[in-house]
């Protein structure tokens, strides 16, 4: 009933810059399905032919051509051969997953609470998020990882922090530190924002305490908006490079991307075909993903930053 | 006159009762409150220690030799003053600056262009949108080996294309004065779907009787335009530029996997400088100088964003 609420709003507005014509080819009309096409083609073009190469051969890759000769399905077998494509794909999905499931929790409840809770000092806290929306992560990048050597108690480390390696090269320093960004609970905060607090009041008056509420009435809420948040946050933490460059040092750890990347760096020859076939491989579940998602997505995001 | 003995005391008895409900809402409120606290502290001390403290001590580092050993010494702004002289800094600040002023305003523009066009009640309107978001959703790593390929002097899809038209092989990511733009083009061509996407979203937002209103007022397409829809989508606007600021200048993963900062320093960016220094040198005080200097940067073009943003609100 609230996928109603949310996803309805924009398709009743949708007309708001449709222009004046109202049915019938218009040379306009035409052009702009002309223009809108050539860059969808742009946009495609180089995974369509991403794909193809990854089925060619290594003498076939040298020279440009768009269909393969003979399809070659058996390169995606030999890419995971010569690399361990399949360990990196199962680490870049139990750190997606991790990271998500983490940011769920702790934004959710962030963002709830500065919605709908009398907290004393609510608008500094909320700009609080919003200054810290804004420190891109790079900027910290040395400190973290220093933050992230010396958890105490943590790989060797004592009470203090010193001494051993922290939560580097461990699921933890690749999950905990990215996760729960500030934009998410910015993000939560305007998805609750936009209930009606008198569902929280009758609730109350019932005898439901603060956390039936939050998990049971207002969460349910703004399941749509949810997915928005799962988006974001799988497609950052699947696509994340850095920061597992940076802190992981075993291939037991190492995502996609990273796996990717080792691949495309070894000095002399690169085999193509297999490359494009790993790459191809890391770039589908979240092409898919946002296949599935987007109406909903789009519905969540025309709530999100479009009031205050 | 029987009536005020007659109503007096449910008079009193409302009056308790309020005062009942009163303490009882009172109570409520306090119970509310602490639960607000209990439920924002996970997140705030996530962002104390792994947002704020790293920031302050970011601050603090750029103002010392640290390289990871316990034993360091302040240096006041010599770090600073270093960087000045440093050819490499230099090239990375520059070409940063201009990747930024480059890329920014074009992919904002196309992608603004495009949502207008998919807010036109097009048939297929998921189809388009999906291949806009394609190159947004895939990895940069992903994006960075196609492209790496695209731009292969020898047997890439750019010099296929150029050969089309019957122009001469270009080298591309291997040119010195080529590989910079070619990196403005793949940054152009994967920054246009983020955008895209929250522009379609505010554009859907535009409330109808306004458009409706300025209609029958008369106005033509050009002035509901300027008038009624830029107006409404300017916090999407607001949105898109920081965002687009920040991400432009956190370009790294691109430049990691097709150019590494080459050939020589045409392509050195700012993080990966920092990155370079931070994690091959292990100068970790000169790295957080230059983290400082790309703060401050930002900051500054935060601003002027929102100067010039504001100057158009105003036409």
């Amino acid at each position: 009933m609230t996928d109603a609420t949310v996803t309805t709003k924009p398709v009743r507005t949708t007309s708001a810059s449709a222009g004046g014509s109202h049915s019938g080819i218009t040379i306009g009309k035409v052009l702009l399905y002309i223009v809108l096409s050539v860059g969808a083609v742009l946009m495609i073009a180089p995974f369509v032919w991403m794909l193809l190469s990854a089925l060619k051969s290594n003498a076939e890759v040298s020279t440009f051509s768009w269909l393969p000769k003979h399809f070659l399905w058996g390169n995606f077998v030999e890419a995971m051969q010569t690399a361990p494509f399949l360990k990196y794909f199962r680490n870049s999905l139990i750190i997606a997953v991790g990271e998500t499931a983490f940011t769920l929790v702790i934004c959710t409840m962030a963002g709830y609470a500065l919605a709908k809770l009398p907290v004393r000092g609510g608008k500094a806290l909320l700009s609080y998020f919003i200054v810290l929306l804004m420190v891109p992560f790079q900027l910290i990048l040395v400190p973290l990882f220093l933050v992230v050597k010396s958890i105490p108690l943590a790989g060797g480390n004592d009470i203090l922090g010193q001494g051993g390696n922290g939560w580097l090269d461990s699921w933890w320093g690749l999950i905990i530190p990215l996760g729960a960004a500030p934009m998410f609970t910015f993000l939560a905060r305007q998805f609750y924002v936009s209930l009606p607090s008198e569902l929280g009041d009758a609730a109350r008056m019932d005898g439901v305490g603060e956390l039936g509420i939050f998990l049971r009435i207002m969460t349910p809420l703004i399941k749509p908006a949810l997915l928005t948040i799962v988006v974001f946050q799988v497609e950052a933490a699947w696509n994340g490079f850095l920061w597992p460059l940076m802190i992981t040092h075993s291939d037991d750890l190492r995502p996609i991307q990273l796996g990717l990347a080792t691949f495309s760096q070894v000095q002399g020859d690169v085999q193509w075909p297999y490359l494009l076939a790993g790459t191809s491989l890391a770039a589908i579940p979240m092409i898919v993903l946002f296949i599935f998602a987007q109406k909903r997505f789009v519905a969540g995001l025309a709530n999100f930053g479009l009031k205050g | 006159m029987t009536t005020p003995t007659l109503t007096a005391p449910p008079r009193e008895l409302t009056l308790d009762r309020g005062l009942a409900q009163k303490r009882r809402r009172h109570s409520i409120l306090r119970s509310q409150k602490r639960a607000g606290w209990w439920f924002l502290a996970p997140a705030l001390v996530h962002s104390a220690i792994f947002a704020v403290i790293p920031t302050i001590a970011v601050i603090v580092l750029s103002f010392t030799d640290y390289s990871f050993s316990p034993s360091f010494h302040w240096l006041g702004v010599q770090n600073f003053t270093d960087l000045l002289g440093d050819g490499r800094f230099k090239a990375a600040f520059i070409n940063t600056v201009l990747y930024a002023v480059i890329v920014v305003p074009l992919a904002m523009a196309i992608a603004l262009l495009v949502a207008i066009g998919l807010n036109q009640r097009i048939r297929g309107l998921s189809f388009y949108r999906t291949a806009f978001y394609i190159p947004t959703v895939t990895a940069t790593v992903a994006v960075g080996v196609v492209w790496l390929w695209i731009f292969n002097p020898g047997s890439g899809l750019a010099n296929g294309v150029l050969s089309l038209f019957g122009l001469g092989p270009a080298s591309w990511l291997v040119s010195p004065t080529l590989a910079l733009p070619s990196l403005m083009v793949i940054g152009i061509w994967q920054g246009i779907g983020a955008k895209m996407i929250i522009y379609l979203a505010a554009l859907q937002g535009v409330p109808a009787q306004l458009v409706e209103a300025a209609k029958i007022d008369g106005a033509n397409k050009w002035t509901i335009f300027w008038n009624v829809t830029w107006p409404s989508i300017a916090p999407a606007q607001f949105f898109v530029l920081i965002t687009s600021i920040v991400s432009t200048f956190q370009v790294f993963d691109l430049v990691y996997v097709t150019t590494h900062g080459g050939p020589g320093v045409a392509t050195n960016v700012l993080v990966f400088d920092i990155y370079n220094n931070a994690f091959q040198s292990l100068h970790l005080g000169y790295a957080s100088a230059e983290t400082v200097i790309m703060m401050l940067l930002i900051g500054a073009f935060v601003l002027i964003g929102r100067r010039l943003q504001g100057a158009n609100n105003l036409d």
